[in-house]
């Protein structure tokens, strides 16, 4: 039974890890860039998700704000930062990102303090929900409940629509998808908001569990979230997707059995060297 | 006349990419001195079975032995040092160096041969003379000191040449060293390539341009679907039905 | 006085740290995101055995074999992936390195490695990390003029052309992290006996991105430019004392301008007005 928990909870933080990874897929899959910086959009959807929500105590309205806020913030992003060094070697954009990574958590604290901020009213956090011997507090009922619906919406989205076949398209040659008519530009746009739009709300939940929203909560999911995309296969969204799964897995269970040996967040880098060392492509091998 | 000791020799050899079997059963021998022409249309294997021979990528089966040595699993590297060179097919030269240069470090591969003896070695003289020497013999000597950026394709491709000879190859393979060339530029070259076979040197030549390799190439072998489809003189391969329908809807590039 | 011996070695260690990575990844074009690991490991390496009693010189030669033993097992790592993956696997390295040292309490977990016994005072320390940073200084210089540093450029360049071309690309790579490492650990090592305690956290993700930005203002690859970076980056926040109270937002905007407008550094920037390349 403790290791079905085990289990659940991994699950649940791989949700949360998916949610954020999906959006570092997505921007390498397009641009060959390491978005190192997706850190920011989630830090900042979690702080405006919390101020929305306590000055408003409404939950839905905070994620909409949050989504919003860390969905447009994506996409300036990527005009300010990488449009102009699209041409540069990968480094420049890896260290770029990294700038604006190192620089905006600073920013989140000198303006939001460095001590983070709670929400005034947290109800998912309290409400449990219990089935043959497992309890799970509502806040992570939603976190999988989002993954699992943002991302079936996503497929959906990539499958069906207009939009979606158009980014697909611009994903696998641009060069022709701009032949038939494809707006490159609205395409990375779109794929930048969707990125970053799902972090934020990934921030959100994050911020609900822990009940707790400080400025470099962002940072170490983002570093993980590079590890997770490598195990997944660079540019393959269902490997990411089950890597998220897995490295949330490995942590649940790595932390009870490795507690003495290693922390808990290196887990996710030693997951990763191991695999890597034994299948170089990852653990599903490269979409590219 | 030629010396018949098989310079390349080339067993059975197969590889599969996810259920795509690219080379399957390939066998063939280079003689020494021999020139030898490997083409097929499009996807037949020639760019796999080139990239066997190199060890860019690994045989499911079989067996390639450079002379007497079976290299069939040496690093690239290794079989470089052994005389065994190749020229690639989309030029890559070293960007950020001039020709000069690109060819200097081939050059120098007693230098380079071993890292901490190549710390101490800062003597260029040696290297910078047999790089201007190869650069001449090609023709490319004006461009010497000229960025690889900025040099057109022509003189890339004979770099390409120059920075292979400068590692005294045994066994040289060229992968389509004249596409991309217009007709003086790849007749040249094509002359050039015939010369250094006459100076000795054994060539495999995949090409494209069959005008020209059937003009200097002492024997054809086509490759198709993966395999062997006729190993002869040139001008009988050629006369072939099944050679030419082979290339019936697949690219063939005719100069008279 | 003491204030300056102080900067002026810190200044000087920044050297070694940065044309130790500036070896690897500007010369040899390996990305490497972990470099404070093995900062961490020479300064721990060297720790542990003065505090069990070893004589100074020893302890130091102690910190720079195990960093750069280290370096080659990641170099060995550095072959099988590239790129993209090697710029995550090292950052990997560096987080592995802290979440071991985090948790196990004979290298001290959170608290760290406290008097350490230091033989010199602070001039010594001054001369020795000046006479490591002139020794890396020559290093580089001479390897750039070297068979080696042709052979880095063309590894850097174009690794499958340079192994067509007989160059062991695999070898040159693991020397390059050899030197780039050891040199960390020799950094560390100088380090943990001058400040007598070390933790953790100074060998942080945080502190690999330090010395890259020393490397990328300087100009990665070369080897005055990365002295300059690494200077500039070490006294200006001594000059500007503010700066330390926003310091991770000035070296955020410092990698972003620099990686925007001139992502050469300032070496880039000489070779703009001169015409040529800075050493």
């Amino acid at each position: 039974m403790y290791y079905v928990e085990l289990l659940v909870i991994g699950l649940v933080w791989g949700c949360t890890y998916a949610l954020m990874a999906l959006g570092l897929t997505l921007v390498y899959g397009l641009l060959r860039i390491l978005h190192v910086a997706q850190a920011t959009v989630f830090t900042l959807g979690a702080y405006i998700g919390l101020l929305v929500a306590n000055r408003t105590d409404s939950l839905p309205l905070a994620f909409v704000a949050a989504t919003l806020s860390a969905g447009l913030l994506g996409p300036l992003i990527y005009r300010l930062v990488y449009e102009p060094i699209l041409d540069k070697p990968p480094f420049v954009a890896l260290v770029a990102s990294i700038g604006v990574l190192i620089g905006m958590e600073d920013g989140f604290r000198l303006i939001f303090g460095p001590y983070g901020l709670s929400f005034d009213d947290n109800p998912w956090f309290t409400a449990t929900w219990s089935l043959g011997g497992i309890t799970l507090n509502l806040v992570q009922i939603w976190m999988v409940a989002a993954a699992v619906v943002l991302l079936s919406a996503f497929a959906l989205f990539a499958a069906r629509t207009r939009a979606g076949v158009a980014w697909r398209a611009t994903v696998s040659d641009p060069v022709i998808a701009q032949n038939f008519g494809v707006s490159v530009m609205r395409v990375r746009y779109l794929n930048f908001f969707i990125a970053s739009a799902l972090a934020g709300i990934g921030g959100v939940l994050v911020g609900l569990l822990n009940n707790l929203v400080e400025p470099a909560m962002g940072s170490v999911i983002s570093y993980k979230g590079l590890a997770i995309i490598v195990l997944g296969g660079l540019g393959n969204v269902p490997g990411t997707l089950v890597a998220s799964l897995a490295l949330g897995v490995v942590e649940s269970f790595g932390s009870v059995f490795l507690d003495k040996v290693l922390d808990r967040d290196a887990m996710a880098f030693l997951f990763l060297i191991v695999v890597l060392m034994v299948r170089p492509k990852g653990l599903l091998g490269g979409a590219h | 006349m030629m010396v018949p000791e098989a310079m390349l020799e080339v067993r059975d050899l197969s590889v599969a990419f996810g259920g795509v079997r690219a080379v399957t059963g390939v066998s063939l021998k280079v003689a020494r001195r021999e020139l030898l022409g490997l083409i097929g249309p499009n996807g037949a294997g020639k760019t796999t079975l080139l990239r066997l021979l190199t060890g860019v990528v690994a045989p499911d089966a079989g067996t390639v032995h450079l002379e007497d040595r079976d290299v069939t699993r040496m690093p690239i590297h290794r079989r470089a040092q052994l005389g065994f060179v190749l020229t690639h097919q989309v030029v890559r030269p070293f960007r950020d160096m001039t020709l000069l240069e690109n060819v200097m470090i081939a050059a120098a591969r007693r230098q380079t041969l071993r890292p901490w003896r190549a710390l101490a070695s800062v003597e260029t003289r040696e290297a910078r003379e047999q790089a201007m020497q190869l650069l001449e013999r090609l023709g490319i000597a004006d461009g010497a000191g000229k960025s690889a950026r900025s040099v057109p394709l022509g003189y890339l491709k004979r770099m390409q040449v120059a920075r292979a000879l400068a590692l005294e190859p045994r066994l040289l393979l060229l992968d389509e060293p004249l596409a991309g060339l217009n007709y003086t530029e790849a007749t040249r070259l094509a002359d050039l390539i015939a010369e250094l076979n006459a100076g000795g040197l054994t060539i495999v030549l995949v090409e494209h341009n069959l005008g020209e390799v059937t003009r200097i190439a002492h024997r054809l072998l086509v490759l198709h679907n993966g395999t062997v489809l006729a190993d002869g003189a040139p001008r009988e391969v050629m006369a072939r039905g099944d050679v030419r329908s082979a290339y019936l809807g697949g690219d063939v590039v005719a100069h008279a | 006085m003491d204030y300056y011996l102080s900067v002026a070695t810190f200044a000087a260690l920044n050297v070694v740290l940065a044309l130790g990575l500036n070896m690897i990844s500007g010369f040899c074009g390996q990305v490497s995101l972990g470099h404070a690991a093995f900062y961490g490991l020479g300064a721990y390496a060297a720790a542990l055995c003065s505090v069990a009693g070893m004589p100074f010189v020893l302890s130091v030669l102690v910190g720079v074999v195990v960093a750069g033993a280290f370096g080659v097992v990641v170099g060995f790592a550095a072959l099988r992936v590239r790129d993209d993956f090697l710029a995550i696997v090292t950052m990997g390295v560096g987080f592995l390195f802290l979440g071991v040292v985090r948790k196990q309490a004979w290298l001290g977990a959170e608290m760290g490695i406290a008097r350490i016994p230091s033989p010199m005072g602070k001039g010594g320390y001054a001369l020795m990390a000046i006479g490591a940073a002139i020794a890396l200084v020559l290093l580089s210089l001479h390897v750039r003029r070297s068979w080696m540093g042709r052979a880095f450029d063309a590894v850097a360049q174009d690794e499958d052309a340079a192994r067509t071309i007989g160059v062991d690309v695999a070898g040159y790579k693991t020397v390059a992290f050899l030197l780039g490492t050891a040199s960390a650990g020799l950094a560390g090592a100088i380090y943990a006996h001058m400040t007598q305690l070390i933790v953790p956290d100074a060998f942080n993700f945080i502190q690999s991105i330090t010395i890259l930005a020393m490397v990328v203002v300087g100009g990665i690859g070369s080897t005055l430019g990365v002295v300059l970076g690494a200077v500039l980056l070490t006294v200006m926040p001594e000059l500007f004392r503010f700066i330390n109270d926003y310091k991770l937002l000035v070296y955020g905007a410092l990698l972003l301008l620099v990686m925007r407008f001139s992502p050469e550094g300032f070496a880039g920037l000489y070779r703009r007005v001169t015409g040529r390349r800075l050493a």
